[in-house]
């Protein structure tokens, strides 16, 4: 675990690094390289992780989990593959058929791609802190990025509340038998976290906080401008009209950032923060540099990233090489053990 | 610096006005504490220094609230902040961003102010609440009252010259609500900082107070010196309730003040009660040799007590020493890792929650994690459906013991926080348990509510339930307690009346004891009893 919860990192190097993992994540769907990542990427979560801050989700016992789900649903309905493991009646409805052992690969890898996905998110979440994302967006998003700022930071305090209700519900009795006996958990936890938005809502107004007034002439110009992104898209895909309806569409989408863009100067907000670039970033930088070339230039090794068991299985290739490529994501470790 | 003048305020859609034509005056470096019954319209009035009321709250208002200068009412929240800077009750709920740094600054950056000068800003607020050590800490991993000094530094940090809170430590436990009111005092003496502070415990403020303004039900205000408005105003500290009862004057603010004049009363000593509980027969609760704790960490060993019926016990102890994790385990929500539990003679081990708590209800911290039912009545029947147990007359006895028959139909969120909480005991002891637990239930409670708490836990004390009360409220405890356990490290390191355990002890006396040391007087009424 993290014992500072200090940003080692410009908040545009994790940005980088949280792109080439999802690249890394969805290009492959070799059943090794994603077993790797997964580790990788599970690993710089737990090292990324606050001091004395929960795990929210752990990304292998989640891993294992959408596999299994994964996995189950994919054999059971979908009966393509050479390798029966057994039939199920063909009159059955969706599950009727052969289950595979190629469907059950199939589903499994699906699951492992989901994990790993969380396990990155998970990472980017616990190195990043909510305050560096929202310097990172540019001003005319600013109330915008606020609301989805503190959506973000209600989250484990939603949870913990969940956990409270759940527990009082049950000291009077409660038990959990069908959809129904959700309700006394639902309720009180909509209608706490509405009482808590209004809350918050005072809280921002005495502090301030308030949307910037933008011109009239302002909003009729992204209005318009929207406007034709609309009406470009119904000419392009409704009338047939291919080069007028992309024309219309650029200069909607032109008008549209324009307004924003002129919105964004008025308003006058400024950084607390300045962030530096440093040898850290570099280091990140330079890792998630190596990764992505050896996902995307064509070379010897690309080839084994591409595996589909169907129609009978086979083992996966692997490329030493690649995996070692991989590995360029760990690149945050070594900043935090430079730290240490 | 704030003139209020023939202020009237009417909700929406409520008949009778919340503030009824309030005129009041707050001179600049003051410390005002705002006081009176829940309902009385305290956050409110307090919500007009910054406009939120009525540009937040809607509503009909008439009169004005003048702040240096600016007229509140019309310039609204965004200009007053500028001058007003608010704290509210729950820490939580006025968050934004995840760490303390970024948090103090999110208001800074809002009004774009150059780096330079918010880092200059930043620094000092971190300074004057002692969190520089904890500036890159996450929110979540903080104290309460740690969270609130965060909260008050992000208000401060815009540089007002008022600064207003309201019931900042009614969420708290004792040391961190000392901990905020500490720093609001410092804030106040050393820096001449305007502070406008509506709160239920007056009697660690009382000492630092320029000014109080009390309002009552009717939404009418009086305002003046302690010394001068105390005296007519019903429910108070115990340090002036006793003052009151010996007529001794100038009014004493302070337990220091008090006993000067204490020094002049040979107070007869109270013979202390036997620790001896009512032993009759099997104790209703059995713990022997509990031990429990969270992953790696063992938080309770080797703890064993027992509760009789007819008693109310109050378990203490400082934070974190494993109060509620008793309370836990006891109800089958964690399960020990060693030792046994026994309530009404039936070993827990394998029962249900449910199973448990129809014999030993618990009320939670957060009695609003219980309600969600569209009325007072239907609460309570939801608990005896999760119970399959069929409805006879004890939903109307019940509400009529608690004192809620009135309100039988209203939703209970309406309710004020002293009614909400009755409903939640409703809920959990409608199936008429043997035993009670009660985890910090006088949280947020103004007096009122405490005394009408206090004589309805008497009562089933009396039918013969047995009690056991987890609290830091010392002053609630020498008034229920039977008798007191204090929890340390490990285990219980106290067992005994509330005289052998209260009286002496340097860290939960309650004020009485600490006026007249050695006499064994606990309570007001001990003190009154004596003078006769």
């Amino acid at each position: 675990m993290n014992p500072s919860s200090t940003l080692l990192l410009h908040p545009l190097t994790w940005v980088t690094w949280l792109v080439v993992a999802i690249t890394a994540i969805t290009l492959t769907r070799n059943p090794f390289y994603l077993l790797t990542l997964l580790l990788l990427l599970a690993l710089v979560a737990e090292v990324e992780r606050p001091l004395g801050q929960m795990r929210p989700l752990d990304p292998i016992l989640f891993a294992a989990f959408t596999m299994a789900i994964g996995g189950v649903f994919n054999l059971l309905t979908v009966h393509y593959g050479d390798t029966v493991i057994f039939h199920l009646p063909a009159n059955w409805p969706l599950l009727g058929g052969p289950l595979t052992m190629e469907a059950l690969v199939f589903g499994m890898t699906n699951g492992l791609v989901i994990g790993a996905l969380i396990a990155a998110f998970g990472a980017f979440g616990a190195a990043m802190p909510v305050g560096a994302l929202l310097r990172l967006v540019p001003r005319a998003f600013y109330p915008l990025a606020v609301v989805v700022a503190i959506a973000v930071t209600y989250v484990p305090l939603t949870l913990r509340h969940a956990r409270q209700i759940r527990e009082a519900q049950q000291l009077r009795g409660l038990q959990f038998r069908t959809w129904r006996d959700s309700l006394p958990l639902l309720l009180p936890l909509l209608i706490g976290g509405l009482e808590r938005a209004l809350q918050l809502a005072e809280a921002l107004a005495a502090r301030g906080f308030a949307a910037d007034q933008v011109p009239k002439r302002l909003r009729l110009l992204l209005v318009a401008g929207l406007a034709c992104l609309f009406a470009g898209l119904l000419l392009r895909i409704v009338w047939g009209y291919a080069l007028l309806g992309a024309g219309i569409m650029v200069a909607g989408g032109l008008l549209a950032f324009m307004s924003l863009r002129a919105a964004g100067r008025r308003s006058r907000r400024s950084h607390y923060r300045h962030y530096t670039w440093g040898r850290n970033d570099a280091l990140v930088l330079a890792g998630a540099t190596l990764t992505f070339a050896a996902l995307l230039l064509p070379w010897s090794g690309s080839g084994s990233l591409f595996y589909t068991p169907y129609p009978t299985l086979h083992v996966p290739a692997f490329e030493p090489l690649m995996a070692l490529l991989l590995l360029g994501l760990l690149a945050p470790l070594l900043t935090r053990s430079g730290v240490r | 610096m704030i003139t209020i003048e023939q202020l009237t305020y009417r909700y929406p859609d409520h008949a009778a006005p919340c503030l009824d034509d309030v005129s009041l005056a707050i001179t600049p470096g003051s410390f005002t504490l705002m006081m009176g019954p829940s309902g009385s319209g305290k956050s409110t009035l307090l919500r007009c220094l910054n406009g939120l009321v009525p540009h937040f709250s809607g509503g009909e208002i008439a009169g004005s609230v003048r702040v240096l200068g600016e007229d509140a009412l019309s310039a609204g929240p965004r200009v007053m902040s500028r001058h007003v800077g608010m704290v509210f009750q729950s820490p939580e709920a006025q968050f934004v961003l995840d760490r303390v740094e970024d948090e103090i600054a999110f208001a800074l950056e809002h009004v774009g102010l150059p780096r330079s000068e918010m880092r200059l800003r930043v620094e000092e607020v971190l300074d004057l609440l002692d969190l520089a050590p904890l500036r890159d800490r996450e929110l979540r991993t903080l104290s309460g009252g740690e969270r609130q000094r965060v909260a008050i530094a992000a208000a401060l940090a815009l540089r007002p010259t008022i600064l207003a809170l309201d019931e900042p430590t009614s969420q708290l436990d004792p040391q961190s609500a000392e901990d905020v009111l500490q720093a609001l005092v410092r804030l106040n003496s050393d820096l001449g900082l305007t502070v406008v502070l509506v709160e239920h415990r007056v009697e660690r403020v009382l000492p630092f107070v320029d000014q109080v303004v009390v309002l009552d039900a009717a939404g009418h205000v009086r305002s003046g010196p302690p010394r001068t408005i105390l005296p007519d105003v019903s429910l108070c500290p115990p340090v002036v309730e006793v003052a009151r009862a010996y007529g001794w004057s100038p009014l004493p603010l302070s337990v220091k003040e008090a006993r000067r004049f204490a020094l002049g009363i040979t107070p007869t000593p109270k013979p202390a009660v036997s620790a001896a509980p009512p032993q009759r027969g099997e104790p209703y609760l059995r713990i022997t040799d509990l031990e429990a704790g969270y992953e790696t960490k063992m938080i309770l060993n080797n703890l064993s007590l027992n509760l009789w019926p007819g008693e109310i016990v109050v378990l203490m102890g400082r934070n974190g020493v494993g109060k509620s994790t008793l309370l836990r385990c006891i109800v089958g929500l964690l399960h020990p890792r060693r030792g046994n539990i026994w309530i009404n003679g039936q070993n827990n081990k394998g029962r249900s929650v449910a199973a448990i708590s129809r014999e030993l209800a618990c009320l939670p911290q957060e009695p609003d994690s219980l309600l969600f039912a569209d009325s007072v009545a239907e609460e309570l029947r939801v608990t005896l459906r999760n119970h399959g147990q069929p409805e006879r007359e004890q939903v109307h006895e019940l509400l009529s013991q608690l004192g809620l028959d009135q309100v039988a139909t209203r939703y209970p969120r309406d309710l004020s926080v002293g009614q909400r909480q009755r409903v939640a005991l409703g809920a959990i002891t409608v199936t008429q348990p043997g035993g009670l637990l009660l985890d910090e239930p006088t949280r947020g409670l103004d007096y009122a509510a405490k005394a009408g708490l206090a004589s309805l836990l008497r009562q089933w004390r009396n039918q013969g339930a047995a009690i056991l009360l987890v609290t830091h409220d010392v002053e609630f405890s020498a008034t229920v307690a039977d008798r007191v356990l204090v929890l340390g490290r490990g285990g219980l390191v106290a067992d005994g009346s509330p005289q052998s355990v209260l009286a002496n002890s340097p860290l939960f006396a309650p004020q009485v004891a600490r006026i007249f040391p050695g006499s064994g007087w606990l309570t007001v009424e001990d003190a009154v009893a004596w003078k006769g």
